[in-house]
């Protein structure tokens, strides 16, 4: 299969496996307890002005949701209403009763039910930037890290410095990041006056929850690189390295990494996508505002329209970050098939 | 090798990219951490109490409460006068000339007709769309407007009829005139008829869902739903740079979930009472992280202190205030205000956490029904049953040392002293012997007979503890043994509105400074009755008020009604009345009231000595020595977690 072939196929792939889940992800909602146009402060609307408002969102029936939500999100409605001109002759009532035309949306996410006063659409727009910050932060800080402890590792194994890192690893595989990140908060701005509380946008305010996300990738990332290292360090063309005279960073850089990276770089992909769509944890005690809590926040309002669109978010970039982890597969080792 | 680097690349150039583009915006002159993130901004759908902060702030209605008066006085907001008809009923306001739109557009009493309207909609579904009402002809026109509807949605049978529905918003413009008695005869007199004599209608009317709407903007994002005929809403409006509003601040940046910040409206009309020019209301989800952003500078006013450890603040405290108690007495002696005397005390950072009295009740519901949901008979039908187990719950214990924030043991549902005219009757108190005799007279002598008691709860709020305490108060006065049943939010909510329990925690807060805002909630039928509670004595004796015109009788009869309530039929247990803890430093900000009824105008926030604004702490005026407190006004809904 040539590369092109590859991403076409996955392209044209993509939208079943989104229609997928998200029958899956709604059948599921629907099954929440409680109804999302409950007001959290206890007070209610009159029992008919509910019934009103769960027609207007389709709350009544999971199918007229199931179809009015993909009429709504894939851009088939305003399609639709532009081609009958529906469109056209609503704003031109509207206009002879003299108001303005109804406002459009193409690919509608609908409302929040619970942020009454954001469409999904702009609750995404608004988190998803400063998830992908984070999470490209973390990655990046767990790359490092991971790779320069897997090195370590792998080139002595059993030695301090190998078992240094892998208790480091464990603890960031098995301590909770509100431990941890309650401790960086304690530390850092607390008592030693670095970084900040409850601020988002600037360096200083990105790197101790990056720091927080990032431990276990790195853990991970370490682990899986020493393996692989020990792995083919022990291999024949390695000796041969050697004994054509390569030196021993040599060997390690231009021959054993480059065979010893590949399970990384397959790690990578989900973990990005795992990063980027953000972790309540993290978000909570860093006050991140990113996607991470509205999985939870959605789920405990049983906000559906919300619930949907994150979940939406996070497959999509799933499906992005494997189809790019495996065309960079076949460009740094071009025998993969 | 190289290869690989080339990811790593891509990484770093999207987070330098987003690193510059998102730079920090201009410092504000005050941050404001409020309970919240705020829902909406549309005045006239809100019900919380971080909205209502945000709204007093941005918007003004006619009147306005001047939350530092001991009495909750009503001063001139939009309507720099006002007159009332003899029978109490007409009210005429008269709108300054210079009232203006944040965008300089002049305030006209069309203006506010326009958001009223928009409020008796049925179709916005307001959550105090009752309250308008109270205007003569606004059921009228809510019922016609409904059933309008109903009628369009059938006729078109699923069918888009764009021009009919037009039609049916045009038509229903002109049946509001006709039948609603709110009118602007000129662009600054408002006119209204209200459905009786309402002593409290100022206090309503300072109310936020009373606050007017800018028309031409709210109009860019409604439309006429084409098969329903019902107007559709969307909330574009609310949000910078489109909002317009009135009040002394406008909304120059909200964020979602992250920050809102406050600009001084330079249209304003009384800019001398303006005392800063920015406020930064950032949103903090963790309450951990709340009180460190405090305790760092981040923060200047923390308006809802949540974590258990407030408790300790609090203590150390009132250890500081013993360690000067000559001082603190002697302060105390001169009636002044809790603020007023942290301010004439040497500067300490333990001043800084405060607890005040809020306008709230945390109780229990009893269910009242004859049957429970899953068809056993209801022991709890009997009020005996009621009043006995009301009788064993020792609620000093449960103010004093599980919730341990200041709040008040209560044997009544109105805060006492929040309202002035109406002295709250004394409910039945703790008396465990009593409790006893009385369940053995009802049929179930030491608990013998009765079912396992199930106490229904949610989970989080601390309401476990409390749920703890009780438990072993029933059983240890009543013999009856006791399962708490906690339960996640919403199913908890769910389990309240199917009335599908026997006892649950609930809370209630009130909206405007008079005694119907607790009570009606216990009429026969009424929405937030969970308790199922039907009596005809209760019932007649809140008509008997509404008919009252004498106002000394009128609170006479309520304070009757609500002794019914507390001491007799007691579909509620009381446990204690709220209060709210904050944490800013008195010596450095003025403006946060600490008035019983805990409403808050965030308008009024001043940096003092910073060489904006008046810079002179606001405080109450002190208080007569030996008088009762008293106060009058609008308070706000609170959450009830």
């Amino acid at each position: 299969m040539t590369l092109s072939t590859l991403i076409v196929r996955r392209v044209l792939q993509a939208p079943l496996i989104l229609l997928v889940i998200y029958t899956l992800t709604l059948f599921l909602a629907w099954q929440i307890p409680g109804s999302p146009l409950d007001n959290p402060e206890g007070r209610r609307p009159p029992p008919e002005v509910q019934r009103a408002m769960e027609a207007q969102y389709k709350l009544d029936s999971f199918w007229g949701f199931y179809t009015s939500y993909l009429d709504n999100a894939t851009g088939v409605k305003w399609v639709r209403e532009t081609l009958t001109g529906e469109a056209a002759e609503r704003a031109k009532e509207a206009e002879a009763a003299g108001r303005p035309a109804p406002i459009r949306h193409v690919f509608d996410l609908g409302p929040s039910l619970q942020y009454e006063d954001w469409r999904v659409n702009e609750i995404l727009a608004a988190s998803l930037p400063v998830s992908v910050v984070l999470g490209a932060s973390a990655i990046l800080i767990a790359l490092l890290v991971g790779t320069v402890a897997g090195v370590v590792g792998a080139v002595r194994p059993g030695s301090v410095a190998d078992v240094g890192t892998l208790v480091v690893a464990l603890v960031g595989v098995s301590l909770p990041s509100f431990v941890i990140g309650t401790a960086l908060l304690l530390i850092g701005p607390v008592m030693l006056g670095i970084g900040s509380i409850a601020k988002w946008g600037q360096v200083q305010d990105i790197f101790l929850p990056a720091v927080t996300l990032s431990l276990p990738f790195a853990a991970y990332i370490a682990r899986l690189l020493r393996m692989g290292l020990i792995d083919v360090l022990g291999q024949d063309f390695i000796r041969t390295a050697r004994a054509k005279g390569v030196s021993g960073s040599g060997v390690l850089l231009r021959h054993a990494m480059k065979n010893a990276f590949l399970p990384v770089l397959s790690y990578l992909g989900p973990a990005t996508a795992l990063a980027m769509t953000g972790s309540f944890v993290v978000e909570r005690v860093f006050t991140v505002p990113g996607m991470g809590q509205h999985f939870v926040n959605g789920v405990l309002n049983k906000d559906l329209f919300l619930i949907i669109g994150v979940v939406m978010v996070f497959a999509t970039l799933l499906i992005a970050f494997n189809l790019a982890v495996d065309v960079l597969y076949r460009w740094v080792d071009p025998r993969i098939e | 090798m190289w290869k690989f680097l080339l990811p790593i690349a891509a990484l770093l150039a999207v987070l330098a990219g987003a690193v510059v583009s998102d730079g920090p915006g201009p410092k504000a002159d005050v941050v404001f951490l409020n309970r919240g993130d705020v829902n909406t901004l549309d005045v006239q759908r809100m019900s919380w109490m971080q909205d209502f902060r945000v709204a007093i702030a941005i918007y003004e209605g006619l009147v306005r409460t001047d939350v530092f008066s001991r009495e909750f006085a009503k001063v001139p907001g939009v309507a720099e006068r006002w007159e009332v008809s003899e029978d109490g009923r007409t009210w005429t306001f008269h709108l300054r000339s210079n009232a203006k739109w944040s965008n300089g557009a002049p305030l006209t009493a069309q203006d506010f007709v326009y958001s009223w309207r928009r409020a008796m909609l049925p179709d916005l579904v307001g959550d105090y769309a009752k309250l308008f009402t109270l205007i003569d002809g606004g059921k009228a026109f809510y019922d016609w407007r409904t059933e309008a509807i109903k009628a369009f949605t059938a006729q078109g049978q699923g069918r888009p009829r764009p021009a009919e529905a037009e039609a049916l918003w045009k038509a229903t413009l002109a049946k509001f005139d006709e039948l609603v008695a709110l009118k602007a005869t000129d662009e600054r007199t408002l006119v209204m008829r209200t459905v009786r004599r309402l002593p409290y209608w100022l206090d309503i009317l300072a109310f936020e869902a009373f606050f007017p709407v800018y028309g031409p903007e709210v109009d860019r994002w409604q439309s006429v739903d084409p098969v329903t005929g019902k107007l559709e809403f969307e909330s574009g409006w609310t949000k910078p740079p489109n909002l317009v509003s009135n009040g002394k601040f406008k909304v120059t940046q909200w964020r979602f979930k992250r920050d809102m910040r406050l600009e001084r409206n330079t249209h304003y009309w009384n800019q001398a009472d303006i005392h800063v020019d920015s406020i930064l209301l950032p949103s903090v989800g963790d309450p951990n992280a709340a009180v460190l952003s405090f305790q760092t500078g981040t923060v200047d006013w923390l308006s809802d202190v949540v974590p258990d450890y407030r408790s300790d603040l609090l203590r150390a405290k009132r250890e500081y205030q013993a360690e000067h108690k000559a001082l603190y007495d002697s302060l105390v002696a001169q009636g002044l205000d809790p603020v007023a005397i942290d301010r004439r005390m040497p500067r300490d950072p333990r001043q800084n956490i405060h607890s005040f009295p809020a306008f709230g009740t945390y109780f229990y519901n009893i269910n009242c029904s004859p049957r429970l949901n899953d068809g056993r008979v209801n022991p709890f039908a009997d009020p005996r049953v009621r009043r006995a187990f009301a009788m064993a719950v020792d609620r000093r214990n449960i103010a004093e040392n599980v919730r341990r924030s200041g709040e008040r043991p209560a044997t009544e549902l109105i805060p006492p002293g929040s309202m002035p005219g109406y002295t709250s009757p004394k409910g039945v108190g703790f008396d465990p012997e009593g409790a006893a005799k009385l369940l053995a007279e009802a049929g179930f002598a030491g608990g013998q007979g009765l079912p396992v008691i199930e106490v229904l709860f949610n989970r989080d709020g601390g309401h476990d503890v409390i749920a703890q305490a009780i438990k072993r108060d029933w059983e240890q006065y009543l013999g009856v043994s006791v399962r708490l049943d906690m339960k996640e939010i919403k199913v908890f909510r769910n389990d309240l509105q199917n009335h599908n329990f026997m006892v649950a925690r609930a809370g209630w807060f009130g909206d405007y400074g008079d005694p119907t805002t607790f009570l009606e909630i216990n009429r026969t039928g009424d929405g937030n009755n969970d308790r199922r509670y039907s009596s005809e004595r209760f019932d007649g004796l809140l008509d008997r008020a509404d008919a009252e015109s004498d106002p000394a009788k009128r609170m006479e009869i309520l304070a009757e009604a609500e002794r019914v309530l507390v001491a007799e039929d007691l579909p509620l247990i009381p446990i204690f009345h709220y209060s709210l803890v904050m944490m800013f430093d008195p010596h450095r900000i003025s403006g946060v009231s600490p008035h019983p009824r805990q409403k808050q105008n965030v308008s009024l926030l001043d940096v003092l000595g910073d060489g904006k604004g008046a810079d002179r702490a606001k405080e109450m005026p002190p208080r007569a020595v030996g008088a009762a407190s008293g106060a009058e006004g609008t308070g706000g809904k609170g959450a009830v977690q």
